[in-house]
C-alpha cells in the first residue's frame, strides 16, 4: 500500500501504482493530473519547491480553457495597459497555500517568454503579472498557473489592493519613526533624571531638552497624525471617542514640554509622548494587519459568477463575457457549469441545483419554461437558457446586497474598554484643568508641572493598551487552535452570547455512504466499493469524498479514460464502460435517491448516501449547553431530516424549511427577545441569516461569500472550534475588565498624588510603564487554561458516530 | 563633557539615515512579503537566469 501522494498529499489507491519521476528518484503520486504537475515543474528546473513548502499542493486540476479571456472586450477590464510592450494583469490564485507556493508561481511565470515581472503577494493570494501582450497573451499565463494546479481569477482592477499596500506601508513608516524617537528621546531622559538627583550643568540640561524636542518634532506631527486626523474627524461627526483625549493628550504634553524648552520651565515629557505614540501605533498596526488579512476573503465573491458565457445565435455558439449579454439572447450551459444569469430554461428540462439560494441540498427539477437563477449549478446538460436578468439585476446579487444590509444594520458593539478609556480621559483633562488652575491660584510657578505630571502619570497607556492587548493575544491563541477571528467585534459579542443557531447542511452533517446497507447486485461489497471510489478518485465532490472515506484501505483498481460529468462519472474498466451516479444517470430508467454503479450489463451496486453528523458536533453541542448556551437548529432541510439530527445531537429546538428570510425573521426575533443570537453556517444559502445575527460563525470549508459576512471562521471541519472560541473569548472578556480594574485603582492611588505636587517626573515615568506593562503581562492568562474550556476529541475519530439515514 | 554636544547632533544625524534608509525599504516593497524572500538562498540557481533585472 503506497503511502500519500507526492505532489498533493492524498492517499493513494492500490492498483498499477503511478510514479513521477524527477531526476533519478521516483516517487508515487495519486493520478495522472499531478503526476503531470510534478514533471511539469520538475522539467521547468522548479523541483526545489517540494524541498521547500510547507504545505502540500492542491490536487492538479486539468487546466481549462482559457481562450476566452483574450476576448478584447473580457481583456479591457482585466488588463490594463502601460506602455507599448507592457500591460498589467492581476490574478487571484486560488490554492496558494505557503511562501514555497509563492516561489514556484513567480519563478514559472518569470521563465515564460514575454513576462517582465510576475510579483506574487502570498499574504493575500495575488499575483501581479506584467507582460508583453505581442508575445504572450493572458489566456497562456492562466493556462501556465493551472497546469501547477492552482486556479486562477484574473481581478478586475487593484485599486484596492494598492490602497491597503499604502495603508500598511505609510503604517509602518509611522511605526519606525515613533519607535526610533521613543529610543532617543528615552535616553536624553535617562540624562536629564539623572542630572535632577546628581546636578546638571545648565546648559547642557537645556541642549538635552532641545534635542529631545528635535526627536520628539516629527515624531508628534509625522507619526502621530492619525490620532489628530482621527480627532478632528470626531469632533466634526459630534462623536467622543479613543482619538480625541490621544490627541489632547498628546498635544498638551508636547506643546507643555515645547514651551518648557524653550522658555525654562520645570520639567520636559518628550520621551512619555514619544513612548505613548510608539505603544498607541504598535497595537494599531497589529490591528490593521489582521484587518486586511481577513477583508481579503471578501474578494472571494468574485468567483461565485462565472465571467463567461456561451452565447448562442442560429445553432452557433460563442463564448463571450457575461456583461455582454442582454435580455432575450439565448446562453448554453453546461452540465455541471454555474448559470451566468437569471434566465427562463429552453430547449430540455433540466436538474439545477440551487443550494446557493435556497440551502435545499437535493436538487430540484426544472421543466422547459421554468426560471432558473445565476450562481445556481446545471446539473444536466448542456442546456438553453433565455437571458431575463443580467448583472446587478440577479437574484445572486440581491443576495449580496442582502448580505450588506444585515452587515450594515448590525448595531455597532461599542468596546468596552474604549468607552471606558474615553470617559476616563475626559475625567483626566477635567482634573488636569481643576489642577492647574488651583495651583494658578496658590503657587503659578507650579501649576503647568503638576499639571503635566497629571497628564503623564494618568497616561492613557494602561487603558489604551487594556482591550487591543488582549484581543491580539485572543486573536492569535485562537488562530493557532485553527479559529480565524475576522472581525474583532464579534469575538467580544461572542462571550456574551446565550444562544446558538446552527444550520444543518454542510455543517452539523456531512454526506457518507452507509456501507452498511449497502445493496450489491453483482459480484462482492468491496469490489463494488472499491470500482467506484476508483472512479470518484478526482473528484472534489462531496459525495466522492464520502465514497473515498467508504473504500478507505482497499485496493483500488486502475480504470481507464475517467470522465466527470454533471450527472456523475463515467470511466473503463475490464472492457466495459462503468457509470456512477445518481440513478437516473447510471441506468437507462433509474431511479432513487441514492448513488448507482453499472456498466453495460446494469446495477452493480447501489450506495445510499447518508447524512452523517460531524465528528466533533456531539461533543461540542454538549460543551455548549453544559455552559448554559441554547442550541438549536434552524434549517432549509426536509422536517423529518432536521429531526433526525436534532435528536441525534440532543438539541430540542429546531425548525424545518426555512428559507434565508425566514431565517432573518426568526434571529430579529430572537435578538427582538433579548437574547444574543450566533448562527453558524456554512455556505452562501447562509450568508444574510449570518448577517443577521450578533455573531456570525462560518467553517473554512463553506463558500466564500459567508465568511466575508461572518465574525468568526473556523479552518476546517471541527466544531469544536465554537467551544474553544467561545472560552477565548470569555477569559478575554475577563482579562480585559482586570486591566481596567486594576488601571482604574492604579489612578485613583497616582493621580491625587500628582495633583498635589508629590510626584517627581522619574517616578510618574515609572509608574506610567510599570502600568502598561502589569497590562500586558495579565493578558498572557487568555488561552492557558485549554483543558478546562473543551472536551477531550474522541479517543479514535474513525469510529462512526450517530448515523442519521437520509432519504 | 562638551564631547556630547558633537555627538548627540552626530547620532541623530545617523537616526536620519537610518529612517530615511527604511523608508526607502517600505517604498521599495521589501517589507510586503517577509515569508518567500527567505527561501531565496535555499535554491540552486542556474547561472543564466536573468529576470532579476526586470523585476525594478
Amino acid at each position: 500500500m503506497p503511502g500519500a501522494c507526492f505532489h498533493c498529499g492524498e492517499p493513494i489507491g492500490g492498483g498499477v501504482p503511478l510514479l513521477a519521476t524527477i531526476g533519478t528518484q521516483s516517487h508515487p503520486v495519486c493520478c495522472i493530473g499531478c503526476r503531470a504537475a510534478v514533471e511539469w515543474i520538475d522539467g521547468l528546473g522548479l523541483a526545489d519547491y517540494y524541498r521547500l513548502r510547507e504545505v502540500t499542493g492542491e490536487r492538479a486540476a486539468p487546466a481549462d480553457d482559457y481562450a476566452e479571456w483574450d476576448r478584447p472586450r473580457l481583456a479591457r477590464r482585466h488588463v490594463r495597459e502601460l506602455g507599448a510592450d507592457r500591460a498589467e494583469a492581476t490574478v487571484l490564485v486560488e490554492g496558494m497555500r505557503c511562501a514555497a507556493c509563492a516561489w514556484l508561481i513567480e519563478r514559472a511565470l518569470a521563465r515564460r517568454d514575454g513576462v517582465h515581472e510576475a510579483t506574487v503577494s502570498p499574504l493575500v493570494q495575488r499575483v501581479r503579472i506584467v507582460f508583453d501582450p505581442s508575445r504572450v497573451r493572458l489566456p497562456a499565463l492562466l493556462a501556465t498557473l493551472a497546469r501547477l494546479g492552482y486556479r486562477p481569477h484574473p481581478l478586475e482592477g487593484d485599486r484596492i489592493d494598492a490602497l491597503r499596500t499604502g495603508e500598511r506601508r505609510a503604517a509602518l513608516k509611522r511605526l519606525v519613526v515613533a519607535g526610533f524617537g521613543a529610543m532617543q528621546a528615552m535616553m536624553y531622559a535617562v540624562a536629564l533624571y539623572a542630572g535632577a538627583f546628581d546636578g546638571i550643568d545648565p546648559a547642557v540640561r537645556a541642549f538635552l531638552r532641545w534635542m529631545g524636542m528635535l526627536v520628539a518634532t516629527p515624531v508628534v506631527l509625522y507619526a502621530a497624525r492619525p490620532f489628530f486626523a482621527g480627532a478632528v474627524r470626531e469632533w466634526r461627526a459630534r462623536r467622543l471617542s479613543m482619538d480625541t483625549p490621544v490627541a489632547l493628550a498628546i498635544g498638551a504634553i508636547y506643546t507643555g514640554s515645547v514651551v518648557a524648552t524653550v522658555f525654562g520651565g520645570a520639567e520636559v515629557y518628550f520621551d512619555s509622548v514619544c513612548m505613548f505614540v510608539f505603544l498607541l501605533l504598535l497595537g494599531r498596526y497589529v490591528e490593521l494587519r489582521a484587518r486586511q488579512r481577513a477583508g481579503e476573503v471578501a474578494d472571494a465573491l468574485v468567483r461565485l459568477q462565472p465571467a463567461t458565457a456561451e452565447r448562442c445565435t442560429e445553432g452557433a455558439c460563442e463564448t463571450i463575457g457575461v456583461h455582454e449579454l442582454e435580455p432575450g439572447q439565448v446562453v448554453r450551459v453546461g452540465a455541471g457549469a454555474t448559470f451566468p444569469v437569471d434566465g427562463v430554461l429552453r430547449g430540455a428540462r433540466c436538474r439545477v441545483d440551487e443550494s446557493l439560494l435556497t440551502g435545499e441540498s437535493a436538487a430540484c427539477l426544472r421543466e422547459v419554461g421554468d426560471e432558473v437563477v445565476a450562481g445556481s449549478v446545471a446539473l444536466d446538460g448542456p442546456v438553453e437558457v433565455e437571458v431575463r436578468r443580467v448583472g446587478p439585476a440577479t437574484v445572486l446579487s440581491a443576495l449580496a446586497r442582502m448580505v450588506e444590509r444585515a452587515a450594515a444594520a448590525r448595531p455597532r458593539i461599542a468596546r468596552l474598554a474604549d468607552a471606558a478609556a474615553a470617559r476616563f480621559v475626559v475625567r483626566v483633562l477635567a482634573a488636569t484643568g481643576v489642577v492647574a488652575l488651583t495651583w494658578a491660584a496658590i503657587d503659578p510657578t507650579r501649576a503647568f508641572a503638576s499639571a503635566v505630571a497629571v497628564l503623564v502619570i494618568s497616561c492613557p497607556c494602561a487603558f489604551a493598551l487594556a482591550a487591543p492587548s488582549a484581543l491580539t493575544r485572543a486573536v492569535g491563541v485562537l488562530a493557532r487552535r485553527g479559529v480565524m477571528v475576522v472581525d474583532a467585534d464579534a469575538l467580544e459579542a461572542f462571550a456574551g452570547v446565550d444562544r446558538i443557531v446552527f444550520d444543518k447542511t454542510g455543517t452539523l452533517t456531512e454526506p457518507a455512504i452507509d456501507v452498511a446497507s449497502l445493496r450489491v447486485a453483482r459480484g462482492s461489497r468491496e469490489g463494488a466499493l472499491a470500482l467506484a471510489a476508483a472512479l470518484e478518485q478526482a473528484s472534489t465532490h462531496p459525495y466522492a469524498r464520502a465514497l473515498r472515506d467508504a473504500a478507505r484501505g482497499l485496493a483500488l483498481p486502475a480504470i481507464a479514460d475517467v470522465r466527470e460529468t454533471g450527472g456523475g462519472v463515467l470511466g473503463r474498466f475490464d472492457g466495459h464502460t462503468l457509470r456512477l451516479g445518481r440513478p437516473d444517470f447510471a441506468l437507462v430508467d433509474g431511479d432513487g435517491d441514492a448513488l448507482v454503479l453499472a456498466d453495460d450489463a446494469g446495477e452493480i451496486a447501489r450506495f445510499p448516501i447518508v447524512e452523517r453528523v460531524r465528528a466533533g458536533a456531539r461533543e461540542a453541542i454538549d460543551a455548549l449547553q453544559a455552559a448554559g448556551v441554547a442550541c438549536e437548529i434552524v434549517s432549509g432541510d426536509h422536517a423529518e431530516r432536521v429531526q433526525r439530527v436534532a435528536v441525534a445531537l440532543g438539541v430540542a429546538e429546531w425548525r424545518a424549511r426555512a428559507t434565508p428570510e425566514a431565517k432573518l425573521a426568526h434571529l430579529a426575533s430572537l435578538r427582538t427577545r433579548g437574547d444574543a443570537v450566533a448562527a453558524v453556517g456554512d455556505g452562501v444559502n447562509d450568508a444574510p441569516a449570518l448577517g443577521g445575527a450578533d455573531v456570525a460563525i462560518t467553517l473554512g470549508e463553506g463558500a466564500a461569500l459567508a465568511q466575508a459576512a461572518s465574525g468568526i471562521v473556523l479552518a476546517g471541519s471541527d466544531l469544536g472550534g465554537i467551544v474553544d472560541a467561545r472560552g477565548v473569548a470569555r477569559s478575554m472578556l475577563a482579562v480585559v475588565r482586570r486591566n481596567l480594574r486594576w488601571t482604574f485603582a492604579y489612578n485613583l492611588l497616582a493621580i491625587p498624588l500628582a495633583a498635589l505636587g508629590l510626584v517627581p517626573p522619574w517616578l510618574a515615568a515609572i509608574g506610567m510603564s510599570a502600568s502598561s506593562l502589569v497590562v500586558v503581562a495579565n493578558t498572557f492568562a487568555i488561552g492557558r487554561t485549554r483543558a478546562a474550556a473543551r472536551p477531550a476529541p474522541p479517543a479514535a475519530a474513525s469510529v462512526p458516530l450517530a448515523r442519521v439515514q437520509a432519504a | 563633557m562638551n564631547i556630547i554636544l558633537a555627538l548627540i547632533p552626530v547620532s541623530l544625524v545617523l537616526l536620519g539615515v537610518g529612517v530615511a534608509a527604511f523608508f526607502w525599504a517600505v517604498d521599495d516593497a521589501q517589507y510586503d512579503d517577509l515569508d518567500t524572500p527567505a527561501l531565496a538562498p535555499l535554491v540552486d540557481d542556474d547561472a543564466t537566469r536573468t529576470d532579476e533585472p526586470a523585476r525594478r
